[in-house]
């Protein structure tokens, strides 16, 4: 298997350090989990309307330590539902990065992000080369690879597929 | 070979002679650990059984269920997700406690928290159980891989060695300490790895305040972070047992990613203004900032010596009318203990509400904050709305600094009341 390269337009940079994505919903909507409901929320405070403007395939870039504080799963649940395939940014808090990477949700580790690119640029995730490209400015620049299981993880489609295969591989051992 | 303690913890629980920094190993937890929550355990139950047709747990002595947050519950949809819990506990044979105080502090005064252990929960403040010399891994949503799976799939991450030297001044805790980390060293310093806690201010350090520090290991990026066990541990300890593992101990000459050294003597208390925890400041920049609000509990605080603490402060005076101080112990065994020794009589008489233990004030279900108000609070986070309306603010502080500013009205300084010179 090889990873699907990401290519989409920047839905949003946030250009802040150790951002707590709580705050995308809000942080008393955590309990909601209908997505319709979850989705008419996200950036209600900063950016009305933002999600009208999402494109299936979109990115979010973000800062350093991305998804710090108690990264609950809505606020991405409800990217997801809009159409967001995946975070670019400078760093990721473990517990962010851990918890969305299990649910098949793609977030690349790429240094200098937020400096090089803008909302609404394209960009390219080219998993193989281990870059990230923005076209349109003539620049590239290179991802943190990911780990072996890290890899699997977002291959398979997240924790329970991936789950899944390795139950199937050991069984595939032992018989 | 040298190890740390977590390389000495992973080996046993993977059942290797030895591991290093970056070896993928499928360990098995001693301990499965969760509460209840929507989206989480629910889920995590209708996965196991619709996606893995998993019935029954395996071994079910090794999972605890705790219902803290929701307590008591203020919806049927709240008190039916606590239903299916205890519906799903008692099916499987796993113990679910409930209304004996936050999971994080329980588990410890059952006996869960066993120096040598290793443990999983998906929330990330279960690290406090590494003030008892166990690796205790907040996993997320891979938490479900206990569930279905007698092991975890994981990386042994390197240790980072923090050595705390000097000593703490009166009216300063070990939640300043913490943050005063977070500020030496950065929100992201320890990202991915793991902490391994000494020194002798530590060694100087009651169990509870070791168990507020390696309870925010998160907010230094860190997977956990654990200290090695000691006489005042094993006091503690006696009696409580859940688990015979033999307890670890870092070699002399284990191996570091980093070893950090910090100094505490000249500290003083701290604010961590909104909206990150990584916003630590010295209290005195902040004093006199009109509060409306003070929280003293949470899985971070919340126990007898914070209370002492605060009971040390409010003892005689009365909270600022109009303002609202919410004292809210961690357990009832630690509720218990505080009315033994008079705490909840000098509280109450100051004017503090005291509830019974939950974690909801910590996350604005009660309590909750209108536009414009302010909080002093010694929860685990200050992000904006945390504790209410989104345009409300929250000083994370220790219990003293809550006390003080209960009678002010204003963040204030608690060392004058300590000393007796307010």
């Amino acid at each position: 298997m090889s990873l699907k390269n990401l290519q989409g337009r920047v839905a949003w940079v946030f250009e802040e350090d150790d951002y707590d994505i709580d705050l995308i919903v809000g942080v008393s909507n955590i309990k909601i989990t209908d997505l319709n409901e979850l989705a008419a929320l996200v950036m209600a405070d900063r950016a009305p309307g933002f999600a009208a403007t999402v494109q299936p395939g979109d990115l979010l870039v973000g800062g350093r330590n991305f998804g710090y504080g108690h990264p609950h799963y809505p606020a991405m649940r409800a990217m997801r539902h809009l159409g967001i395939a995946g975070v670019v940014a400078e760093s990721f808090s473990p517990g962010f990065f851990r918890g969305e990477m299990s649910m098949g949700f793609a977030l690349v580790t790429c240094p200098g992000i937020v400096a090089a690119t803008q909302r609404g640029d394209a960009l390219v995730v080219d998993w193989a080369a281990e870059r990230v490209n923005l076209p349109a400015r003539a620049l590239s620049l290179p991802l943190q690879a990911l780990s072996a299981s890290e890899r699997g993880m977002l291959e398979a489609g997240g924790l329970i597929p991936y789950l899944k295969l390795r139950a199937a591989r050991a069984q595939g051992q032992t018989a | 070979m040298p190890h740390t303690m977590t390389e000495k913890i992973l080996a046993r629980a993977s059942g290797r002679a030895s591991v290093r920094p970056g070896d993928e190993i499928e360990a098995r937890p001693d301990f499965v650990i969760a509460y209840d929550f929507p989206g989480y355990t629910d889920v995590f139950f209708r996965e196991a059984r619709e996606e893995f047709g998993i019935d029954k747990v395996s071994s079910p002595e090794r999972f605890v269920l705790f219902i803290d947050h929701m307590v008591p519950a203020a919806t049927p949809k709240e008190e039916e997700l606590h239903r299916v819990t205890r519906a799903w506990g008692a099916a499987q044979g796993v113990p679910v406690h409930e209304r004996k105080g936050i999971g994080h502090q329980v588990s410890a005064e059952l006996g869960y928290a066993q120096p040598g252990a290793f443990i999983v929960h998906f929330d990330g403040h279960v690290s406090q159980l590494g003030a008892f010399g166990a690796y205790a891994f907040g996993a997320r949503k891979g938490i479900l891989e206990g569930f279905v799976s007698e092991t975890l799939a994981l990386a042994v991450p390197p240790t980072i060695k923090i050595v705390l030297t000097g000593t703490l001044q009166p009216g300063v805790m070990a939640r300043d300490v913490f943050h005063h980390m977070v500020r030496v060293m950065g929100p992201a310093s320890c990202a991915f790895k793991a902490v391994e806690l000494a020194g002798p201010v530590i060694d100087a350090m009651s169990i509870e305040g070791r168990q507020t520090i390696c309870g925010q290991a998160m907010f230094l990026g860190a997977n956990t972070m654990l200290i090695a066990p000691d006489a005042r541990t094993f006091e503690w300890l006696q009696g409580r047992s859940l688990l015979k593992v033999e307890p670890v101990y870092p070699d002399a000459d284990a191996v570091y990613e980093r070893v950090v050294t910090i100094d505490v003597t000249a500290l003083e208390p701290i604010v961590v203004v909104p909206p990150s925890p990584a916003n630590t400041q010295d209290l005195s920049k902040h004093l006199g900032l009109e509060v409306h609000t003070g929280y003293l509990g949470s899985c971070a605080s919340g126990r007898i010596e914070d209370l002492r603490a605060a009971a040390d402060v409010l003892r005689g005076r009365q909270v600022k009318p109009g303002f609202q101080l919410n004292v809210v112990p961690t357990s009832q065994a630690i509720m218990v203990q505080a009315a033994r020794e008079g705490l909840i009589e000098v509280l109450a008489q100051a004017g503090a509400f005291i509830s019974s233990p939950t974690c909801d004030y910590c996350f604005g279900r009660i309590a909750t904050m209108a536009d414009g108000q302010r909080a002093v609070s010694t929860g685990t986070l200050n992000t904006p709305g945390r504790m209410g309306s989104v345009n409300s603010e929250i000083y994370l502080c220790n219990a003293a600094v809550v006390a003080a500013s209960a009678i002010e009205g204003r963040i204030a300084d608690p060392r004058p009341y300590l000393l007796g010179a307010a």
